[in-house]
């Protein structure tokens, strides 16, 4: 299953409570309070949605959002 | 010294409405809140969903009560935490206590709850046992707890004082407010934010409350002859309480104080009220607030509208106030805002203590005629009153009492 950009971004604005807008390329999910259970809680959703599992030891509170996109749509096309 | 507690902040979310002068407003109007709630289950589930009486909060009200606030993971939240941050707001501002000093650390937080996020339970069942999935969300357990609305109105607010939840079913905010009064009497804190929140209007509670056999199938008719059970609500109500001098110093409004506070444990039944058990409640608060037995008071009773506790509580009157019953007013607004259950007393309580404020007891709906074994002085018409004391009575499954004395200011 292809998944989008923008569908993975969807989902963090979701799972997070943050704005869309406010999910840069390059902000990490430490400078966006992104906590640890926000990013379980996207994984599980992403997992959900789109039947595509990450791995969530390949992020870390530095991992910027457009690594994670990648990360996801790479995961997808696997 | 006892210290004496008094009601700065009045806020509430239920299916009368959202806020405290529109449920005031449909209290004395008559205007229910009970009508036909539907929602169906899952695709393919075999369970036949919601079809019944209940008194629901339209979808998203809470949420969209708190739009103001900065709240940032507030859809996230199970609506047990949302109907409790709209009625902590409310009362808050009300009381003119935002980013007041005495929050971040006089302040307690007690809340009364009788159960924890239902919907969020009933999601991750349903993924587990309907769908046969294996993960459920991970914030299940973080926002199904009970304690879950206390650590939420924490945040928002900045409160790092006391903050709890108690549960005692039907009487968790009659507790809640009364243990609350306490902490402020005893001078642990100077003010304290309590009161109780519900949110059980999804199918596994329903389900449940269905088969125990309570539930009316048409609406709640409390001390009324046909009557057939109590029917469900939901929301939140919150009462700022204070200390009178710490309300005097910052120029508070008084909205009345919490006088007394009485209960009991029948230690007898599971679901059976015991008229022994109501009695020891309700003597327990008139001495506690000091007011004799045969002094006029409007009385905020339990009336759930089910068979057996409508007698019971009518009997424990008769015998704690023998003829100067008449003396008294009787209301029953769970006919007209459904059962709140851990939320239900602070609801009762503030709309009582409005109406002696108000000078107005609101209706007791839906009655048919009166039933031998449940005559009490009911207003069954808004009726002008002119009362300095309020009892309100709370009665849990599990034999668990709580009376609370409210005193009006002028």
């Amino acid at each position: 299953m292809s998944v989008s950009p923008d569908a993975v971004l969807a989902v963090v604005a979701e799972e997070s409570g943050l704005d869309l807008t406010a999910l840069r390329p390059d902000v990490t999910f430490e400078q966006l309070d992104i906590s640890s259970i926000d990013i379980a809680s996207t994984l599980f959703a992403i997992e959900d949605k789109f039947g595509v599992i990450v791995d969530p030891d390949a992020l870390n509170p530095a991992s910027t959002i457009s690594e994670f996109v990648a990360l996801v749509i790479h995961r997808s096309a696997a | 010294m006892t210290r004496t507690v008094v009601a700065t902040g009045f806020g509430c979310v239920s299916g009368l409405g959202i806020g405290v002068a529109e449920t005031w407003r449909r209290a004395v109007a008559g205007e229910g809140a009970i009508r036909r709630l539907r929602r169906n289950p899952p695709a393919g589930h075999p369970a036949r969903g919601i079809d019944g009486p209940a008194a629901w909060i339209e979808p998203g009200a809470s949420r969209e009560a708190l739009a103001g606030e900065d709240l940032r993971r507030l859809g996230q939240l199970d609506l047990l935490s949302q109907h409790a941050l709209a009625a902590t707001a409310e009362a808050v501002d009300a009381a003119g206590l935002r980013d007041h000093p005495s929050l971040s650390s006089r302040t307690a937080i007690v809340l009364g709850c009788g159960s924890g996020g239902n919907a969020t339970v009933d999601a991750a069942y349903e993924r587990l046992y309907g769908r046969g999935l294996g993960k459920v969300h991970p914030q299940t357990i973080p926002s199904s707890m009970i304690s879950a609305p206390a650590s939420h109105m924490a945040m928002m607010l900045g409160i790092h004082g006391p903050t709890f939840v108690i549960a005692s079913a039907c009487a968790s905010s009659a507790h809640a407010l009364g243990e609350a009064m306490h902490m402020i009497r005893s001078g642990r804190v100077d003010v304290a934010i309590a009161g109780g929140a519900e949110a059980c209007l999804n199918l596994g509670s329903w389900v449940g409350w269905k088969s125990l056999g309570v539930v009316a199938d048409d609406t709640c008719r409390p001390f009324s002859k046909d009557r057939t059970g109590m029917v469900l609500g939901e929301g939140a109500a919150i009462v700022v309480l204070e200390s009178e001098e710490h309300a005097f110093s910052r120029g508070a409004p008084i909205l009345g104080e919490l006088a007394g506070y009485g209960m009991s444990s029948d230690a007898a039944d599971m679901t059976a009220p015991d008229q022994a058990g109501i009695e020891a409640a309700i003597h327990a608060a008139h001495a506690d607030a000091g007011v004799a037995l045969d002094a006029p008071a409007l009385i905020s009773t339990h009336g759930t509208g089910t068979r057996v506790n409508d007698p019971a509580e009518a009997a424990a009157m008769h015998a704690v106030y023998s003829d100067a019953i008449m003396r008294n007013i009787a209301i029953a607004t769970k006919s007209a805002h459904g059962h709140l259950i851990g939320a239900t007393a602070a609801l009762e309580f503030i709309i009582g203590m409005k109406a002696l404020a108000e000078g107005i007891a609101p209706p007791v709906l839906n009655h048919l005629g009166p039933d031998p074994e449940c005559e009490l002085p009911l207003a069954l018409a808004a009726t002008p009153i002119d009362l300095e004391v309020l009892v309100s009575n709370s009665f849990a499954f599990g034999g668990l009492n709580a009376v609370l004395v409210g005193r009006r200011r002028s």
